[in-house]
């Protein structure tokens, strides 16, 4: 049942994602980036990681794709470019590189993680919760410093562009 | 051992999903309460409301609209983005019937029993605004498309207040499980008291995702005729109004979920009573906004969404905090 649901959801993942890429029409380019992240909710979820699927969903969807749909349609919805002509080279470059991850996934996974109860009772909501502020808390500092400069940058533009007018 | 389909068709959990507290009953629930909306709001005017659609007071009213929209020609205007145009009411509807997946209606009748529930119905939530604005483009229309992009400044505005609102209840409570969150009241009593800030915030900006007066701006009949839903025709018309109903009966069965205890109550009622008590409670509480205020202007939406109301779930946090810590001695 398990491995039926993950087929589904990963099969759903990764056709949105080559359309999210290949579609000519930015709107439907969006709403199938939207479809992809819905499908890895949906693993995050089979991964028993409910609490990083809710904020998957509420992130990225509600935030991130609600944005692109906005500006695509605040620049109307043109047909995007014509594609390119390196196709095939892509396609191979694109099989190469997943079975290259996809084998380096299986060979370091054996390793790494060692069975589903690697790291004991420290894996639930607390723990990680623990972890953040106590271990990595200037670290996660950094991190919010760097969206904060992304907010000021994007003010920053946004502004010059008035000024211009 | 019977036939595997029939066992399924009679198995628990899929007549959870698909009677009660599933789809069917979402179904019925919704068309009575576009009834009780109808009937509570002509009362209000000094109006009879609908009447003749049944002996009892015009109770089947919505059934036999319901009808006569399904029989309506499905006429999809010229240059519409067919697919989306199609999808988003259906899309839209599931969306709301989700939901209710994750409210416990009574101990043991819950589809989804995970342990944040509280995050994924507000993420649920955030899809809707996606949903709106597309349906408002795919119109290929002037007034959809300017209800979509209100829907899109509202519903953003709106869901930062609400998550903030929700976080006092999880500071108290110290669990995002919503059977966790009425566990806490069964021991400690109805969160509504503690949190009296955070309820008012929570009704408030609920009323704004759900789009219902005074912040009907993305539907706002008298000024861009009903918005994202103006160029929908008769059956899908119906499917663009169920989202409304569906998500008015879902966040009632919230808020009474996280405020008021849920289905907690005296002995001899049974709990799936006490929680439609509540629920019918709140839903009558947000139906009679629609027919007391005023429509408030799309500025004064913003602002007061973005200032007030984020001002106000940053100070409830705060209570939240000192309840849980305790006040220090100065």
């Amino acid at each position: 049942m398990t491995d039926l649901t993950f087929l589904a959801l990963a099969t759903v993942t990764v056709a949105s994602s080559i359309l999210a890429l290949e579609a000519r029409d930015l709107v439907y380019g969006a709403a199938a980036l939207g479809i992809a992240f819905l499908g890895m909710a949906g693993l995050f979820f089979l991964l028993d990681a409910s609490y990083v699927a809710a904020f998957q969903i509420a992130v990225y969807i509600g935030a991130v794709v609600v944005l692109i749909l906005f500006t695509v349609m605040l620049v109307g919805p043109q047909l995007g470019e014509p594609p390119l002509e390196l196709k095939r080279l892509s396609l191979l470059a694109a099989i190469l590189l997943s079975l290259l991850l996809g084998t380096a996934g299986a060979v370091s996974s054996a390793s790494a993680f060692p069975g589903p109860d690697n790291c004991g009772s420290g894996c639930d909501l607390v723990g990680l919760s623990n972890a953040l502020i106590n271990q990595y808390g200037v670290q996660l500092e950094f991190l919010s410093l760097v969206l904060a400069a992304a907010v000021i940058g994007a003010l920053t533009l946004a502004k010059t562009e008035t000024k211009a007018e | 051992m019977g036939n595997p389909i029939i066992d399924l068709l009679t198995s628990t959990y899929f007549l959870e999903i698909a009677v009660f507290p599933g789809l069917l009953s979402i179904a019925i629930l919704g068309a009575l309460l576009g009834w009780m909306e109808r009937k509570l709001t002509a009362r209000v005017q000094l109006r009879v409301g609908p009447l003749y659609a049944s002996p009892a007071g015009g109770i089947l009213q919505m059934f036999a609209d319901i009808i006569k929209l399904l029989f309506k020609e499905l006429t999809i205007p010229d240059g519409a983005d067919r697919f989306f145009f199609i999808m988003s009411p259906v899309t839209a509807l599931i969306i709301g019937a989700a939901l209710l997946g994750l409210i416990p209606f009574a101990p043991g009748i819950q589809i989804a029993n995970i342990e944040v529930g509280l995050p994924v119905f507000l993420a649920i939530v955030t899809l809707s605004p996606t949903i709106v604005l597309l349906a408002g483009w795919s119109a290929n229309s002037k007034f959809p498309f300017i209800g979509g992009l209100r829907a899109l400044f509202q519903q953003t505005a709106y869901e930062i207040p609400l998550w903030l609102s929700t976080l006092g209840v999880v500071i108290v409570t110290g669990t995002l499980s919503l059977t966790g969150i009425i566990e806490y009241q069964q021991n400690s009593g109805w969160l509504i008291v503690p949190q009296l800030l955070g309820a008012f915030l929570f009704l408030v900006t609920s009323t704004a995702e759900m789009e219902r007066l005074p912040f009907d701006l993305p539907e706002a009949e008298s000024e861009i005729m009903m918005g994202w839903q103006a160029e929908y025709p008769g059956p899908l018309f119906m499917l663009a109004q169920g989202p409304a109903f569906v998500k008015l009966y879902a966040f009632s069965a919230l808020f009474t979920t996280i405020y008021l205890g849920g289905y907690l109550g005296p002995a001899p009622i049974p709990p799936i009573v006490w929680f439609f008590l509540k629920t019918i409670l709140i839903i009558t509480l947000i139906m009679l906004f629609r027919s007391t205020f005023p429509r408030v202007r799309l500025d004064q939406l913003l602002r007061q969404g973005w200032t007030t109301l984020l001002t106000l779930s940053i100070a409830n946090i705060i209570i939240a905090y000192f309840l849980v810590v305790g006040i220090p001695a100065i």
